[in-house]
């Protein structure tokens, strides 16, 4: 921490006048965001001026980029925050012009910047000046205009020649000249945990490069959301995109949103409902990714993915009594969740208890198995390395983070919800490879077990004339316009943060998400350079994506 | 004529030529016999083979991974066995584009061929009378190994005939693997051949038939696992090996190279590769029966009984590495292959034969 770092910090969190001195005159004006104040800054001092606020600042975590259009200019914000302290919040806003909207890349300060202005170029439109490879990345490369700027045609039919088609296949003799073996890794592939497309070079057996092209999932996400009521219709969306069973915790990332946005206050005994079900969510979500990969490492068919599939089977049961479904939830309303506990709660409670008192046993289970399998450790151990810098670079959050040693996680450092009541620890590990990030997921378990454990003891103790699930909220929200609020909670896989900008209506005009295994995939190069192909496999496992959310 | 018998039990074709022709057997006699008896001999390893990929594979999968498996069709679900012919041989024999014909056509029936052909000096014990072994040379060991290394040329001829990356990485993974895991394997069977001093089959099972120590009335044969188990351990892991099954299954390694060089083979061609390979687990089983197992022998039941039994618990073993143990990498396979097993397997030849040497 420099000794300017220091003297931006108070008490309070950042001093933004400070800020506005460090940054001088390159801030044109600025803005009061609901989470943070925004820095207007002139397109071409894009990088020197994050590279003051991260070198100087302290702000080593750039959260999301996010690219919107207004009538009479396009504009990016940075949201930086810091993983020492995720409550410090900044934003450097930079709008360009609407006929050549232009600006400064960020990807020479932060690497995580790279896939986000990507992302912006191709959804909105804006293109930045020194981006080292700014190419599509959710949609295809045929596709003709930005569908999330105003001028897009939406009525417009795609209509692409086959021949304009890239055939995948033309690059086969990439470095026809050289030793390396150009192969695609998907997007139909036994380990790519869906549909994920990597364009490997290989020399040997060994990666030379591997470039992860994704979009295949893409379901126009953020669109669906900005055409939704804040009040009912957004919320379903959630569920579908971390759909493998971290439901609730995607849920949660709206409604904290919505919620700061439109200043609902949530009743306590909702709250802990909330932190309940959601750390089954994550016990649920963190099963799913023990189990799929073992499965990576193992082969086809290993005891250990039906043993983990079985377990989670019991979580689903517990979830399935409480919110009537498996998988896409709906459990969640603003200010509160949408019906209590079940009936007889005695029976439901017990059924969490004897889960609880099952899952150490479990849990001790699998280490037998897999943990102190020394086939296992020589698989994992040293492989698919991730060390603390390239992990903060890369933007990467929860379990990846963790296990690369950078102790964030949003609960405790941002709390929300009901956790700062609760007694539990995040979990660490100093590795940074494949078996450091096994391992932080199984300690997880145990330690969302604890959270459950302490919620049900003060659920079964609730004045039966207190159980209020919901406070009062509008019928319709409106939200004043222009009030921009960036939130994150920490879901199964990382910070899930979501951007809102209103704009009067009863609608969102901008939504955007910031999914945690986006940016976590995004470091799955730097990761796996110079491994053997089973270890990339083994690192894609152990980043735990899921496609429904990176491609959103 | 057939060659002279080296030891009493009459071989097979000659008990079938005796059956058809007579006593005096002409030369197509012969040949007519010995046609006949591998055929019978191949019928019973490929009815083996499916029993074990359609239905005993996944119910002993299942019961290692708390599933059910296949029961359905007819009792516990064994109607999926014709079942599962019937629809692997309709399906659409798919051949892409590029492919080297002859050596891709070739490459799914010499895997088969290979593994069958091992049988052919097995002894597989007595039935009804009938001893069940088709040929018993003095050089029987040497040419079951001969013959199934065959396998790895089919594997590789698939894999770089199939024109698919995935199939070509199989294919030279195949031969690293094999290379690396035959030579300890061929040196570990040596070390028993010093104990025996003979290559035939028929002899070494013989030698194995004597009483090695009475515990409590309990009286154990000299089985080489018995005799010398360390050698017995390195022959199971380098066999897991050789079959390609878990911890070692690293030319197909589905999760990695889709399924290697198998990538690009449908229809009959799979269930050439697919049956070869059971059949290639059951020719381990086998080359262990006989060389560490005893052979056919057993008490109270009919040798044939004992071998089928004993060729089914070393699949059972492969089943049950391939759910429980995770597969290693490239790399460290050929590691522990040319500096773990070799040395150690050299390390046993020389001690077993120091002590023969010394003691016998």
């Amino acid at each position: 921490m420099s000794s300017y770092e220091e003297q931006l910090d108070t008490a309070e969190g950042v001093d933004y006048d400070a800020i506005a001195d460090l940054l001088g005159d390159r801030v044109v004006r600025r803005e009061t965001h609901l989470n943070a104040e925004g820095f207007v800054v002139r397109p071409d001092q894009v990088a020197e001026s994050l590279t003051l606020l991260r070198e100087e600042a302290g702000f080593d975590h750039l959260s999301m980029v996010t690219a919107q259009d207004y009538e009479d200019r396009y504009e990016t914000i940075y949201h930086l925050t810091k993983y020492a302290d995720r409550t410090h919040e900044v934003s450097v806003v930079v709008p360009t012009d609407p006929e050549n909207p232009v600006s400064e890349s960020a990807a020479s300060v932060y690497k995580t910047a790279n896939w986000h202005e990507r992302e912006a170029y191709d959804l909105v439109g804006v293109e930045y000046d020194g981006h080292p490879d700014l190419r599509r990345i959710l949609l295809p490369e045929t596709w003709q205009g930005h569908p999330l700027s105003s001028d897009y045609d939406q009525d417009k039919p795609q209509i692409v020649q086959f021949d304009e088609h890239k055939n995948p296949l033309e690059d086969d003799h990439r470095g026809a000249d050289s030793d390396t073996m150009f192969l695609n890794i998907g997007p139909h592939h036994p380990a790519t945990h869906g549909v994920l497309h990597l364009k490997t070079v290989l020399d040997g057996e060994q990666v030379a490069d591997v470039d992860p092209d994704i979009g295949y999932l893409h379901r126009c996400e953020e669109q669906m959301c900005q055409q939704g009521t804040y009040r009912h219709q957004i919320m379903p969306y959630p569920d579908r995109w971390d759909y493998a069973s971290a439901g609730l915790l995607n849920e949660w990332a709206y409604a904290r949103v919505a919620e700061d946005l439109n200043d609902i206050e949530v009743p306590e005994y909702a709250q802990i409902i909330r932190t309940m079900s959601a750390e089954f969510c994550r016990i649920a979500a963190h099963l799913l990714a023990v189990g799929t990969f073992a499965l990576d490492i193992y082969g086809d068919f290993t005891a250990i993915f039906m043993y983990a599939m079985r377990d989670r089977e019991k979580v689903q049961n517990i979830l399935e009594d409480l919110t009537g479904q498996r998988m896409m939830f709906n459990y969640f309303r603003l200010g509160g969740v949408v019906w209590d506990l079940p009936e007889p709660r005695e029976e439901w409670f017990e059924n969490i208890r004897d889960f609880l008192d099952d899952l150490p046993g479990t849990l001790e289970e699998y280490h037998d198995l897999i943990t102190t399998n020394e086939i296992f450790q020589t698989r994992v151990i040293g492989t698919g390395v991730l060390d603390p810098e390239d992990a903060k670079q890369f933007g990467t959050t929860g379990p990846v983070a963790r296990a690369s040693g950078i102790d964030y996680d949003i609960r405790r450092d941002d709390p929300y919800g009901y956790y700062d009541e609760l007694d539990w620890n995040v979990v660490t590990e100093e590795g940074g490879d494949n078996y450091a990030r096994f391992l932080v997921r199984m300690q997880e378990v145990e330690e969302s077990a604890k959270i459950i454990s302490q919620c049900v003891d003060l659920l079964e103790d609730w004045p039966e004339d207190e159980r209020n699930i919901q406070s009062n909220v509008p019928r319709t929200l409106k939200p004043d316009p222009d009030t921009e609020v960036y939130r994150a909670v920490e879901g199964a896989k990382g910070e899930l943060g979501i951007y809102i900008r209103s704009d009067g209506t009863d609608k969102p005009g901008r939504f955007k998400i910031r999914s945690p295994c986006f940016c976590n995939l995004s470091a799955l190069n730097a990761m796996s350079k110079g491994e053997y192909v089973p270890d990339l496999v083994a690192t894609l496992g152990s980043l735990d994506v899921i496609l429904g959310e990176v491609d959103r | 004529m057939f060659a002279p018998l080296q030891s009493d039990p009459v071989l097979l074709p000659e008990t079938i030529a005796r059956l058809l022709f007579g006593s005096e057997i002409a030369i197509w006699q012969e040949a007519v016999a010995g046609f006949l008896a591998a055929f019978l001999i191949a019928n019973i390893m490929l009815a083996n083979a499916g029993v074990a990929g359609p239905w005993a594979k996944r119910k002993i999968t299942a019961a290692f991974t708390d599933r059910i498996a296949v029961n359905r069709i007819g009792p516990a679900g064994l109607l999926i066995i014709p079942a599962a012919a019937v629809q692997l041989m309709a399906k659409e024999l798919i051949i892409p584009d590029g492919v080297d014909r002859p050596a891709y056509d070739l490459a799914p029936i010499l895997l088969a061929l290979s593994a069958l052909l091992g049988f052919a000096v097995i002894p597989m014990g007595s039935i009804f009378g009938i001893n069940l072994q088709m040929a018993d040379p003095e050089t029987g060991l040497a040419f079951v190994f001969a013959v199934a290394s065959i396998a790895t040329l089919a594997l590789t001829m698939g894999g770089y005939a199939s024109n698919n990356k995935y199939s070509l990485m199989g294919g030279l993974r195949a031969i690293a693997q094999n290379i690396a895991y035959e030579i300890p394997l061929i040196v570990t069977a040596a070390s028993v051949v010093i104990f025996t001093g003979t290559l035939q089959t028929s002899e070494i099972v013989a030698q194995q038939s004597e009483p090695l120590v009475t515990i409590a009335g309990l009286t154990i044969p000299s089985w080489f696992a018995f005799v010398n188990p360390f050698a017995f351990v390195l022959f199971m892991v380098a066999n897991l090996a050789e079959v390609g099954r878990n911890p070692f299954d690293i030319p197909e390694a589905p999760t990695e190279i889709v399924a290697g060089y198998m990538t690009e083979y449908s229809s009959i061609y799979f269930v050439l590769f697919y049956m070869g390979e059971f059949i290639h687990i059951f020719l381990g089983g086998a080359i262990v029966a006989t060389v560490f197992l005893g052979g056919p022998a057993g008490p109270v039941l009919p040798g044939f009984i004992w071998f089928i039994i004993k060729i089914w618990a070393v699949f059972l073993f492969t089943q049950w590495a391939r759910s429980a143990v995770p597969r290693v990498r490239i790399d460290q396979l050929i590691e522990i292959g040319w500096k773990g097993m070799l040395v150690l397997s050299f390390a046993n030849l020389v001690l077993t034969a120091v002590i023969v040497g010394v003691m016998l």
